[in-house]
């Protein structure tokens, strides 16, 4: 594509506030480690391709299960293929503007996303992107809703950040629902284009309804010292 | 769980709105889905509306989706008629519906979206986006308020002056999921989230709000609804 066609193709998101001046170039030098490609995960991944994000690192070791049929990236064919495989061809189809490779162990990234399939995976790949310096979201999904927790650099951290939940694994809509809000905060912290996110918030989804409050520290936690 | 597979949905607008919503439908199992947008896939429509392909630029948006969700979905019964919208045609797509998706994001189609569906007695679901901030809404022929009943119409400048931008991809994404779960609940019977309750969030801030949407008298909708009986109340069966 040349620039002439991106700069056409973006020119109705440049007009956003936020996004207008810093706000696309920074998305084009950013390079995303998203943590999870599974329902949750998958549209998140198609929308970071999409947006002009630069380039996406992705880390999933699982298979495609029955569950992920219809999460966007996988048809009912491609259960029990690599999904890692399946996301990256995918992925690279969907996008001549983003380049998308395997994670490894000595990826460059500048931000983190974390659509995890469990807690402790979250929690684990939280606390390696904040030890790293990286800006992160958080996604965890709860059946029909779930939570999306934004930890910009030197913001609480996702310990202090969560709220406990039943972890029910959401499928289908409502796990879109959830991976694309994740997303959404992504792009935005990523272009600083969101004014009260910088100190770190939580939008939790219930009931279809999203509400946001910004994130504390819990006292005794160690997350301001290092 | 209320079996779907014997419902049939209508969703009106194939791009960054009806993709998710036909997405979240198709994968709750529903038996039927119509997909109506006759207008060509456009570059920018690859921005927010990732299900549709750079090979798909210039096709019509519905038959489009109607060939990703087939990838996803074999086996689906997806059609995608091509007549454009207006209110004659709303009125037949509406035929044989159990819930209707408006994700048209365009003043008028919305406005001929609902009043076809308040007529026709069918549950609709309406989406819509402007810049960074989104709005939801079910309207429930006979029980809850519809769009005229809060806006009154379309306003009086349809276009605007200056381009208007447009939505980031997953705040699309995001709505279109929301619209596809809702109209889900609604077919099975359960209360909607946003019946008669206008769901407003702001990406930027986090900040949702809810407006009670409430029948309003002489609404032209709804009185022309009660004018003709009351209309199908709650669609087919």
């Amino acid at each position: 594509m040349s620039d002439a066609d991106a700069e056409a193709r973006f020119a109705g998101q440049a007009l956003l506030p936020g996004f207008a001046d810093a706000g696309l170039p920074r998305l084009r030098d950013a390079r995303v480690h998203v943590v999870g490609a599974g329902p949750v995960a998958a549209p998140a991944l198609l929308y970071l391709a999409r947006a002009g994000v630069g380039t996406l690192y992705l880390d999933d070791g699982a298979d495609v299960e029955p569950g992920d049929s219809g999460a966007w990236l996988y048809a009912p064919a491609q259960v029990g293929q690599s999904r890692l495989l399946a996301a990256l061809e995918v992925l690279r189809a969907a996008s001549c503007t983003v380049e998308v490779r395997p994670a490894a162990s000595d990826t460059s990234a500048t931000a983190t996303l974390i659509c995890a399939r469990s807690e402790g995976v979250a929690r684990t790949s939280a606390e390696r992107a904040r030890l790293a310096g990286l800006p992160h979201v958080v996604a965890l999904g709860d059946a029909g809703g779930g939570e999306v927790i934004s930890i910009p650099i030197g913001a609480p951290c996702f310990a202090c950040a969560s709220r406990p939940g039943a972890r029910v694994q959401p499928r289908g809509g409502a796990a879109a629902a959830i991976g694309t809000l994740a997303a959404l905060e992504l792009l935005l912290l990523v272009a600083g284009a969101a004014p009260g996110q910088e100190r770190g918030r939580r939008i939790a989804l219930v009931e279809g309804r999203p509400g946001a409050e910004a994130t504390a520290r819990r006292p005794g936690c160690g997350c301001r010292l290092f | 769980m209320v079996e779907l597979q014997g419902k049939t949905a209508l969703v009106v607008g194939a791009g960054g709105l009806g993709g998710p919503a036909a997405l979240a439908l198709a994968g709750a199992g529903i038996g039927r889905l119509v997909l109506a947008d006759a207008a060509p896939v456009e570059p920018a429509d690859l921005v927010i509306a990732p299900l549709l392909a750079e090979s798909d630029l210039g096709r019509p948006r519905g038959a489009a989706l109607a060939g990703a969700l087939a990838r996803l979905f074999p086996g689906i019964d997806v059609s995608a008629p091509e007549q454009p919208l207006d209110a004659g045609s709303a009125r037949d797509l509406l035929l044989g519906v159990h819930v209707a998706a408006d994700a048209t994001n365009h003043f008028p189609g919305m406005f001929q979206v609902n009043d076809a569906a308040v007529a026709a007695g069918v549950p609709m679901v309406h989406g819509a986006l402007l810049g960074h901030t989104a709005q939801l809404l079910s309207v429930v022929p006979g029980a809850t308020g519809c769009l005229r009943c809060l806006f009154e119409g379309p306003p009086p400048r349809p276009e605007p002056v200056l381009p208007e931008p447009d939505p980031l991809g997953p705040l699309a994404g995001l709505v279109g999921s929301l619209l596809g779960v809702e109209a889900v609940r609604l077919l099975e019977g359960k209360p909607g989230a946003y019946a008669g309750r206008l769901l407003v969030y702001e990406a930027r801030s986090g900040w949702s709000r809810s407006v009670s949407v409430r029948p309003r008298p002489g609404c032209p909708a709804c009185s022309a609804r009660h004018a003709q009986g009351e209309g199908r109340a709650g669609g087919p069966p």
